[in-house]
């Protein structure tokens, strides 16, 4: 038996409203967490993107210039190769440089059209055996000034700072935004036990008459699902504030040159996005059918 | 139409509300069930409507075990039962037309199946005048009217009635009961649990008296004691 679209809208709209301030405040847990758990996401993107290439250990980077000699280069690898204080070094060409400018600037397809891989300068990324920051300092200060080499980079104290309190950040939103998920579950929960003890006699008499289980279900599932849905609408929301004007923010005050690429490209947005429709339809079917299955069918 | 071999019925703590009852009903009966508060005689509609399921023995409806129905099934038993509650259950917050179409659309009626039906069956109860009306503002008569449109819009070939007048003075009772005698002779079955002696007594159908779950006497044209 077909449930009838209107009958489910009706339905649903009623329980909603008849539980309002339950309803409000449902909604507003589930935005407040999904915002936290998207947020956590997008400052991870962020800060991923502002040290990607401090990844993996890597604490300075020679770069060359873009039309050094063979013989420039073949000396720059001598050197690394016989230093014993460097554990690692790996080497982006001028084409590796390229794919990681793309990735960069994917939002700006009319910058990367400027840009071609022969103007990008190759690199050294250097792994050195002790990351202590004095020696690191003394390490990448025997490569500046040698042929070839356009300039030294070392990943500041700063990078290693934000990387570890970012993880800390990071760490506190996703608890917090965990546990609020599983107040909103809870709290989905008890409006859809509320709905069904307030029409209980309705209930009842659909029983009577003979409508099916799914029959009854389905509304109380819908509202679920829409408290979930408003609730990540808002989520949604926030998150485009907070990429808007606090992410972009960084990138955008000169004096933050450090956090340069601290930066959420449209795919990644979109990704948390989804993922944050995906968890708030995950919350609303866990806690509806609980609700459904524990108050309705007995 | 109705069949019940040797059911037994015990609730928790050992409360035997039905013991071992053998009962046939043929369609188009009128049977009323009677007996003191306690004797079995809800337990009995229960039963019949598969709100409740027997211990032992084996309700057949239209020649079917409605014990081994599964739970899914249950729903399209009970569309063929129409169901008569003595305090009327009537939705407070929807009219008249609207409490009995909801019978309809909670089993997926098509909306022009509803407004052919219901208007008919509130003209058959006598309430065309009140389609708009609350429940709040009926009389006890008018609102167990409601109850019985609701029950029968769907044409059940069996009507249940837990005391159904229960709750109304004896004049407007009589009324009720015409209704009912009225809706039997369209073929319907109807079972009705009653401690209305003059109604029992003046209707003169078959009567099956229930005693502390026991069926102690099963009378055509009976009377109530």
């Amino acid at each position: 038996m077909a449930i009838s679209p209107v009958y489910a809208i009706r339905e649903t709209a009623q329980n909603l409203w008849r539980n309002i301030l339950l309803t409000s405040a449902t909604i507003i847990t589930i935005g407040v967490s999904l915002w936290l758990f998207g947020g956590f996401f997008l400052f991870n993107y962020a800060v991923g993107n502002a040290t990607a290439r401090w990844e993996g250990g890597i604490e300075f980077v020679v770069w060359m210039n873009a039309d050094g000699t063979p013989e420039q280069d073949a000396a720059i690898r001598t050197a690394l190769d016989e230093s014993p204080e460097i554990k690692d070094w790996d080497y982006v060409d001028q084409d590796g440089a390229f794919e990681e400018f793309k990735d960069l600037f994917a939002d700006t397809p009319e910058l990367i059209a400027t840009v071609s891989p022969e103007i990008l300068p190759p690199s050294y990324r250097v792994v050195p055996a002790d990351p202590d920051a004095d020696v690191v300092r003394e390490l990448a200060d025997q490569f500046k000034g040698r042929p070839g080499v356009r300039s030294v980079v070392s990943a500041d104290e700063t990078i290693r700072a934000i990387q570890k309190q970012a993880d800390k950040i990071g760490i506190v939103f996703f608890i917090g935004s965990v546990i609020l998920l599983g107040a909103a579950t809870l709290l989905i929960l008890t409006n859809i036990v509320s709905a069904i003890k307030s029409r209980g006699e309705e209930i009842e008499i659909m029983k009577v008459v003979g409508a099916t289980n799914w029959f009854i279900r389905i509304p109380f599932m819908i509202e679920g699902l829409a408290q979930a849905v408003f609730g990540a609408l808002g989520a949604w929301g926030g998150l485009w504030a907070l990429d808007k004007w606090v992410i972009s923010g960084f990138n955008d005050t000169d004096s933050l040159a450090l956090l340069d690429g601290f930066k959420v490209s449209d795919s990644e947005f979109t990704q948390t996005s989804l993922m944050i429709l995906g968890i708030a339809v995950l919350v609303s079917v866990i806690g509806s059918a609980v609700a459904v299955t524990r108050y309705l069918d007995a | 139409m109705i069949k019940l071999e040797n059911v037994t019925k015990v609730y928790k703590g050992d409360v035997v509300a039905l013991r071992d009852a053998t009962v046939d009903i043929a369609k188009g009966e009128f049977v009323f069930l009677v007996g003191a508060s306690g004797s079995g005689k809800s337990t009995f509609i229960r039963l019949l409507n598969r709100e409740e399921v027997p211990e032992s023995g084996t309700i057949y409806m239209a020649g079917k075990d409605i014990g081994a129905l599964g739970s899914w099934k249950v729903p399209y038993l009970r569309r063929n039962i129409g169901y008569i509650f003595q305090d009327f259950k009537l939705l407070r917050k929807k009219t008249v037309y609207e409490n009995v179409a909801f019978a309809l659309e909670v089993i997926g009626k098509p909306r022009h199946v509803v407004r052919k039906q219901v208007p008919a069956i509130l003209e058959l109860v006598g309430l065309s005048s009140k389609i708009e009306n609350f429940p709040d503002q009926l009389s006890g008569g008018e609102q167990q009217r409601v109850s019985i449109a609701r029950a029968f819009v769907n044409r059940p070939l069996i009507l249940l009635a837990d005391e159904p007048t229960g709750n109304l003075d004896p004049q407007t009772s009589v009324g009720i009961m015409r209704l009912l005698d009225r809706i039997n002779r369209t073929g319907t079955t109807v079972v009705m649990a009653t401690h209305d002696r003059g109604i029992v007594d003046t209707m003169r159908r078959r009567v099956i008296e229930l005693d502390g779950g026991s069926i102690v006497r099963d009378q055509a044209r009976g009377v109530y004691e």
